[in-house]
């Protein structure tokens, strides 16, 4: 999808689209119950009322509700023996998000911040780290944590663009560009006899800006194949999903698509029956097209929450919080395919066997992303820090 | 003297006791000014001596030195009628003439307070009675150690300058859905105060800088652990439980258990008083000790953060990062500014000006010729400085709008919008303001930003639209944006561009304008 790659040799293109790893995030914000999705135990204690479903893999079974995804299951890894620390939202959510490192004094970044900055920019030069959700938008500079402002979030809100994004009406294309070609010749005669740094910086964020600006295309739903619209859908988490999908190919770094409430503590099988095919479509669509562009080798593709929701149903025919044992699908590089690793007890209450907590699940993605061993510490001021939790190691079964 | 007395002196005694060191320092300050050079020279000396191998940079010629000027001392640019006056300006002292002159304005303490509010909040947010009391404590010149005092011990009943206590209640709040973060407010007086980031050291020694201990953080935490914000009152007051105990903490690597009582850090433990209502407080009590003469980091701090904001790097940089693996370029220039400041009784406007006086101030931060270029931290060449939000917004006004100095402050909307284009994030240092896509993207594209550039009535582009003569518009805009007049190459320049642009006469002076307000040479005190 990248225009150099006609020009330049096979295998130099190799070369670049292995270099260019990139993320592709989802975020079901409240908890999406693993009971029914990854992990369905029909006809048991807790099971709920739906059945398991047969997939494109002879013997994986997912939740009846995600009929499309079972057909993408030869594509997918996932970790059924999740279990983390936490079960409240507010600290759950940044805790899972910046991977739950050992406290050592320090606000550690969220993955999108980390990625953005253990892999930097794509050669498309467009920010490293978009987050498109539902709500308001802007630069979310807290998510970077120590690493420090420039790290933080591009958030797209409800898919639109930030402000001052699109070129003011009162200029026109010619005269944005001659207005930019003399201050870049001012900036130059500036520069000249002086450190190079200020200009440098002033420079590359109008060439960021500029980019930015340029795929103004990205935020025009007029562009986008009806065909698509179908596929995904036309609700929040679908338009995002696609929207997400155009950024990645555009060469954004790290894509977080986020979607909210999916916190069900009353009537919660009603709900999963709305909410879980509002995933399933465009999570089922969106597999497929990165397989079918053959991008699903350098990309990693991520579904989870903070936590799982409570196999014991209450008293509101609701699922409460559930770290304990919970499931979180992943696909791309990096990872092997059609697989489920790790399991829960037969009534989906604890893990069996050996539990991963979100530690395990950030050596796992840095390993996949190609990080080596020398890359997986950050420094900051002096002091060195693991990029991931120290006392946790990658899964060994999920990588290729 | 007995320990307790010794600690607990009355106020009057004390009073009468810093009159007459006061008074001594004075004489002694008179009697050594006739014999020493004056500070500014000495500074310079000391920068000499450090340079061996590399040449300086020249001095900067008067369109620099005029820019930088007024945007150190007034937080703008000069206005067209004040830069064109000041290069027309043949006589010798012009340069000392201008630094008092706008020391001397109204605009110097407004912009003071503006720094201060910046470096000491972080962006955390405004109040209106912490503003006055910033303002005002500039405004009259308070010496730094008696503005210190106030913040760290902020006295309710004192209706003038209770507004102090915003550092405080500011930091004692919870932030989304963080707790209050007291050891937060500890790290940041040390930061702030005392140029020390003891952040970890609150958990045990730091493992990489010898000097920060765990003691040392502790010390000043068995103060402020104790604070929360006294909620009845409109105005920012804190509330100080009565502490007669030591604090108890243990390292992570080390499971002994010690204890403080208040400890300002490299002192000696402060003894708290038995019966609390009387005597002091504990906030009082390290307060006082803190900003005492006697110690070194309270006025190495100071003297070092003047320093960094008048030359755009610190002697000690970062600024709050004081300690023996990170020693100053200049160790000497350091002891010397801030024993001058004790001596001078913490004076910062006096500070400012010998620092606007040197020869190390004055310089071009163009490169010398045919070298290799010194390093910063030798300050051979000027330091190019960022504008702060605040500089840019009076700088863009004062650029874009008339001939002579904008008497309007400019609007809140306005105000905002620049803040939020251009401002650190809250919680984050913005010693070094850095470039931003965001500032970017409002400089191509805001509105209200660019209703500015076009022409309207008397504005820049206004008068430039009213010029038949294409040298008079090239020199009005030059001198009006970046305070200096264009080369001939930029005349012809300027003529291209707007030749090239056709009929649309409008829009390209907008354009034109727009070039020069979003260049580097713009964005940068330089």
């Amino acid at each position: 999808m990248h225009g150099v790659e006609a020009l330049v040799h096979p295998l130099v293109a190799e070369e670049l689209k292995r270099k260019e790893k990139q993320v592709l995030f989802v975020w079901l914000d409240g908890g999406m119950s693993q009971l029914e999705s990854w992990d369905p135990k029909p006809n048991t204690q807790f099971g709920g009322p739906y059945r398991a479903i047969s997939t494109s893999v002879p013997g994986i079974h997912v939740s009846e509700l995600l009929p499309r995804t079972a057909k993408q299951m030869h594509h997918l890894a996932v970790l059924r023996s999740v279990s983390t620390q936490d079960n409240s939202h507010s600290a759950g959510v940044p805790r899972v998000l910046r991977g739950d490192p050992k406290n050592r004094g320090v606000v550690y970044p969220f993955l999108g911040s980390a990625v953005a900055k253990l892999l930097g920019p794509c050669d498309s030069g467009l920010p490293p780290y978009v987050w498109i959700k539902p709500g308001g938008g802007g630069f979310k500079a807290e998510h970077a944590g120590f690493l420090g402002a420039k790290y933080g979030a591009l958030a797209f809100g409800d898919g639109k663009p930030p402000e001052n994004l699109v070129l003011h009406p009162s200029i026109s294309a010619e005269e944005n560009e001659a207005r930019n070609e003399l201050r870049q010749k001012l900036n130059a005669r500036y520069a000249n006899g002086r450190r190079h740094e200020n200009v440098d910086a002033n420079s590359h964020v109008f060439d960021v800006a500029d980019k930015l600006m340029a795929r103004i295309d990205l935020f025009d739903d007029t562009a986008i194949s009806p065909r698509d619209v179908e596929r995904y859908g036309t609700h929040p988490l679908g338009r995002h999903l696609l929207l997400g999908r155009r950024m990645i190919e555009a060469g954004v770094r790290f894509v977080q698509v986020t979607s909210y409430h999916w916190d069900s503590h009353g009537d919660h099988f009603n709900a999963c029956e709305s909410l879980i095919p509002q995933f399933d479509q465009p999570f089922a669509a969106l597999i497929e097209d990165l397989a079918e562009r053959g991008m699903l080798d350098n990309m990693l593709v991520i579904a989870m929450s903070e936590f799982g929701r409570t196999p014991k149903i209450n008293s509101h025919c609701g699922r409460d919080h559930w770290p304990e044992a919970w499931s979180v699908a992943m696909a791309g590089c990096g990872l092997r395919r059609g697989i489920v690793v790790g399991k829960t007890n037969d009534e989906g209450t604890f893990v069996d066997d050996q539990a991963h907590d979100i530690g395990h699940l950030f050596h796992t993605w840095f390993r996949a992303l190609g990080l080596q061993e020398s890359q997986m510490e950050y420094h900051n001021n002096g002091q060195p820090l693991p990029v991931a939790h120290e006392d946790c190691s990658a899964v060994q079964e999920l990588l290729a | 003297m007995s320990v307790r007395s010794r600690l607990f002196p009355s106020p009057a005694l004390m009073m009468n006791v810093r009159r007459a060191i006061s008074a001594l320092a004075v004489l002694f300050v008179s009697l050594c000014t006739y014999a020493a050079e004056p500070l500014h020279r000495r500074i310079d000396g000391l920068i000499d001596a450090k340079a061996t191998g590399f040449q300086a940079a020249p001095p900067a010629d008067d369109a620099e030195f005029v820019r930088r000027l007024y945007l150190d001392l007034a937080g703008r640019i000069p206005a067209a009628n004040e830069a064109r006056s000041f290069l027309g300006d043949a006589s010798h002292d012009k340069r000392e003439k201008l630094i008092d002159q706008l020391l001397g304005s109204t605009e110097f303490p407004r912009h003071m307070a503006e720094l201060f509010h910046v470096v000491l909040m972080e962006r955390r947010g405004e109040h209106a009675e912490w503003q006055r009391f910033l303002q005002e404590s500039f405004a009259a010149n308070k010496p730094w150690d008696q503005l210190s005092r106030e913040i760290l011990a902020p006295d309710a009943s004192n209706v003038s300058t209770r507004g102090s206590a915003f550092f405080l209640t500011k930091r004692l709040e919870a932030y989304g859905q963080n707790p209050v973060d007291h050891p937060g407010l500890t790290r940041d007086v040390g930061r702030m105060f005392l140029g020390r980031d003891l952040q970890c050291a609150q958990c045990h020694d730091d493992l990489f800088v010898d000097d920060y201990k765990q003691l040392d953080f502790q010390g000043l935490h068995v103060v402020y652990s104790n604070l929360s914000i006294r909620g009845i009152e409109k105005f920012p007051a804190i509330e100080e439980k009565p502490a007669s105990k030591k604090l108890a903490f243990v390292s992570v690597f080390d499971p002994t258990r010690r204890e403080t009582g208040p400890r300002v850090p490299s002192g000696n433990e402060l003894e708290l008083a038995d019966e609390p209502p009387k005597g002091p407080t504990p906030t009082q009590l390290l307060a006082r000790e803190l900003t005492s003469p006697e110690n070194q980091l309270f006025s190495h701090n100071i003297a070092n953060r003047l320093w960094s904001m008048m030359m755009g790097r610190g002697i000690v940089e970062p600024v709050d990062r004081h300690h023996k693996e990170n020693p100053p370029s200049h160790p000497e220039l350091l002891d010397l500014l801030a024993a001058e400041l004790v001596e001078h009784g913490f004076d910062t406007k006096w500070m400012m000006r010998e620092l606007a006086l040197t020869q190390t101030y004055q310089r071009s931060s163009r490169l010398p010729d045919g070298q290799s270029p010194p390093g910063p931290e030798l300050f051979l060449v000027a330091c190019e400085k960022r504008l702060t939000a605040e500089q840019l917004l009076l700088s863009v006004l004062q650029a874009t709008g008339g001939v002579a100095r904008a008497s309007e402050p400019p609007t809140d909307e306005l105000r905002k919008r620049f803040l939020a284009a251009f401002a650190a994030e809250p919680r984050e240092t913005e010693d070094r303001p850095s470039a931003t896509v965001k500032g970017a993207l409002f400089l191509l594209n805001d509105d209200r930003l660019l209703k500015l550039l076009a022409p309207r009535g008397e504005n820049l582009a206004g008068r430039l639209a009213k010029c038949s003569d294409p040298t008079a518009l090239s020199d009005e805009l030059y001198v009006s944006v970046l305070s200096r007049m264009p080369t001939d190459a930029e005349r012809q320049e300027v003529a291209a561009f707007l030749l090239g642009r056709g009929e649309n006469r409008d829009a390209a002076l907008r354009d034109l304008v727009w070039a020069l307000v979003s260049s580097s040479e713009f964005g940068v005190n330089h």
